[in-house]
């Protein structure tokens, strides 16, 4: 370049020939200039090297051979209303932003395009195309917008995770302002979004406790770190319409582009609370039952004393009146009269016996002592040795197997076996009886029975005969008050076992009741 | 028998503290039998008893017991309080106390004994075992146990 040239010789815009052939080598652009017809007339080197091929090979060509493109919108482009040639036919300028063109060796490039006509002597003779290549542009645009769609699918997930969770989700800037919520916060506390968005936090707080609030939000910036808040104490949120409910609430720093923000989570536990309440209700209600239990109990042990005592009193001098003049007096008063004291005598008696079973009843339970490992068989040897008249007398047959330890009150243990034994012997047929004592074990307990000849129980009597004061015969065929099943069960189930019969009439019966075992211990 | 004693020998008193007086006369009719001699002096409350045993008001010519046969319910002052308030006394502590009362509750047979009584006894409801029991008392306490204050003792 000489200084010459940079001084026009014609007037301001315009330049030699000379100078625009140097322009038109110099730009980056494309430049082609098509005759009425659309063909290349001329190409710049720029325009070459864009297309891939030598300028002399785009000359002469139409349009859309050497430069072969597709319209912005992706749609391949004919000569035909192709938007580039239309200042051929207008005259008018345009820019034409987008196209992409083919290249000779297959490869695309995007160019916004600008066009202009070529007059001569107010003649259109051609028009001139001017391709700035900007694929770079494009790509980085397309390099955003995918970014751009990056950013937006992770908060999407964001948002999905925020909106799904089901605590209410608060999150606050440094200054207590809050920044973000989630649909379950609207729920949970009746604000809308837009309603909490930059509000201080202290608005979801009960006014009574903000001051507080306040104050510890700000200890918490001091140290931030993810913790239960309230350290233990229960926790109350406030709704708009200034309800409140009770809350547990988790805190955690979120440091993003250098502010700490603090997510708050905040989850109504009123059903957990109500529950909690029904259970402590529940609670104080069986201790309630307890006491009333317990009191009941004291009754029932005044009651047996007064059994013991005040009934007897009344009862003793009934007895020993009736008795007194039947010694003083039988054989005086006439056969009715002696008949009628001989009724008083025993009524008198059989309530002593009654009462005297009652109190043995009620001592089960309150006079029972603790359990302990007891040695069946020694037991059973014991009763048998006690009921060695009774045995001798009835002719009866006892045998035994070896007998279990058991978890037992010694005391209880032998009258179960005591009543068993002696039912046994009583309610004999007419061969005299053979009774025989046997063991299993069964998983943690011991099954015992009593197994006998008698005369049997008829299944439909099977549970009536535990209880009290229930009896099968008369006195005539079988005396007793009917308490020695009533104990026997009432033992047994305070050891935690049960006990049943199997029999049928004439057909003997046994007693079974289930013990708990001593534990193994390792040898 | 009676050869074993002076024959000046003073009946053996006995304070039968009792509210019942079916009870009080089913003890007369079994003492009456007894072979020594005795008196019987019926107290129908715990105060009478102790008004009796300390010689108060109308009892101030009242003999001291050598027995006091006592039962364990009664009005006004029960028979737990009489027993107390006896053992409590130097002088009176020496009478033997023996409980005879309906109750066969182990917390009451516990709390005599704990109060020092000399003996506890279920009443029998049956007449015959009453009669026995009586003539057993008196067999043992009068004939067999050598009293305080009497210089005879037992046979």
């Amino acid at each position: 370049m000489t200084p010459r040239l940079e001084r026009p010789r014609w007037g301001p815009g315009t330049a030699t020939a000379p100078t625009l052939a140097a322009i038109l080598r110099a730009v980056d652009s494309g430049v082609l200039s098509l005759d009425r017809a659309g063909r290349v007339v001329f190409a710049n080197p720029a325009a070459a090297r864009l297309l891939g091929c030598a300028a002399a090979a785009l000359v002469g060509q139409p349009l859309h051979e050497a430069a072969p493109h597709a319209q912005p919108g992706g749609a391949p482009c004919a000569a035909a209303g192709c938007s580039l040639l239309a200042t051929l036919a207008d005259g008018e300028r345009r820019r034409l932003a987008g196209y992409r063109f083919r290249r000779r060796d297959g490869a695309t490039f995007i160019a916004d395009c600008a066009t202009g006509p070529l007059r001569a002597g107010g003649q259109l003779t051609g028009a001139v195309l001017v391709l700035h290549d900007v694929t770079e542009r494009h790509q980085a645009a397309a390099e955003q917008r995918r970014l751009l769609q990056q950013a937006e699918a992770a908060e999407a997930r964001f948002r999905a995770l925020l909106e799904s969770a089901p605590d209410a989700i608060v999150i606050t800037r440094r200054d207590g302002r809050i920044l973000l919520v989630n649909r379950q916060a609207e729920l949970q506390f009746g604000y809308d979004r837009a309603e909490l968005l930059d509000q201080p936090l202290e608005i979801l707080v009960p006014e009574r406790f903000r001051t507080r609030h306040a104050l510890l939000r700000e200890q918490y910036h001091a140290a931030p770190r993810t913790r239960p808040m309230g350290g233990g104490l229960d926790l109350y949120a406030r709704r708009k319409d200034g309800s409140e409910f009770p809350a547990e609430i988790s805190l955690s720093p979120l440091a993003i582009d250098g502010e700490v923000l603090v997510t708050a989570i905040v989850r109504d536990i009123t059903d957990r609370k109500r529950a909690e309440q029904q259970l402590k209700q529940t609670a104080a209600a069986l201790a309630q039952q307890t006491v009333e239990l317990a009191r009941s109990n004291a009754e029932l042990q005044q009651f047996a004393y007064v059994a013991s005592h005040d009934l007897q009193e009344p009862l003793r001098m009934v007895a020993s009146y009736t008795q007194l003049l039947a010694r003083r007096y039988r054989g005086q008063l006439g056969p009715e009269a002696d008949e009628f004291i001989a009724f008083a005598v025993d009524g008198a008696q059989r309530m002593q016996r009654l009462i005297n079973d009652l109190l043995a009843y009620s001592r089960v339970g309150t006079q029972g002592r603790p359990l302990e490992p007891v040695d069946c068989g020694r037991v059973v040897d014991q009763v048998l040795a006690d009921l060695g008249a009774a045995i001798a007398e009835s002719g009866a047959v006892i045998t035994r197997e070896p007998l279990p330890v058991v978890r037992a009150d010694p005391s209880q243990l032998g009258q179960v076996f005591q009543n068993l034994l002696s039912n046994a012997i009583k309610f004999h047929g007419t061969a005299p009886p053979r009774i025989h004592v046997g063991a299993a074990r069964e998983g943690d307990e011991w099954r015992l029975w009593v197994r006998d000849n008698g005369i049997g129980i008829a299944p439909e009597y099977a549970e009536r005969i535990f209880v009290i004061f229930q009896r099968l015969h008369t006195q005539q065929e079988y005396p007793g008050t009917g308490i020695g099943l009533a104990i026997c069960k009432k033992i047994v189930e305070r050891h935690g076992g049960r006990i049943w019969v199997e029999s049928a009439p004439g057909a003997g019966a046994t007693f079974y009741f289930t013990l708990p075992a001593v534990e193994e211990t390792a040898p | 028998m009676t050869s074993l004693r002076p024959a000046a020998a003073r009946p053996v008193e006995i304070l039968l503290v009792e509210d019942n007086p079916g009870d009080v006369r089913l003890t007369v009719e079994a003492l009456r039998e007894a072979r020594v001699a005795n008196r019987l002096s019926v107290a129908a409350d715990g105060q009478e008893a102790l008004a009796f045993l300390r010689r108060e008001g109308r009892y101030a010519d009242a003999p001291r017991p050598d027995l006091i046969l006592l039962d364990l319910n009664l009005p006004r002052k029960d028979g737990r309080e009489v027993l107390a308030e006896i053992k409590a006394d130097p002088v009176l502590r020496r009478i033997p106390v023996v409980v005879l009362t309906t109750s066969s509750a182990e917390q009451d047979i516990l709390r005599s004994y704990d109060l020092h009584a000399n003996c506890y006894i279920t009443k029998p409801v049956d007449l015959e075992a009453f009669l026995t029991v009586v003539r057993a008392v008196e067999y043992f306490w009068l004939r067999i146990v050598a009293l305080p204050g009497r210089a005879d003792g037992g046979a």
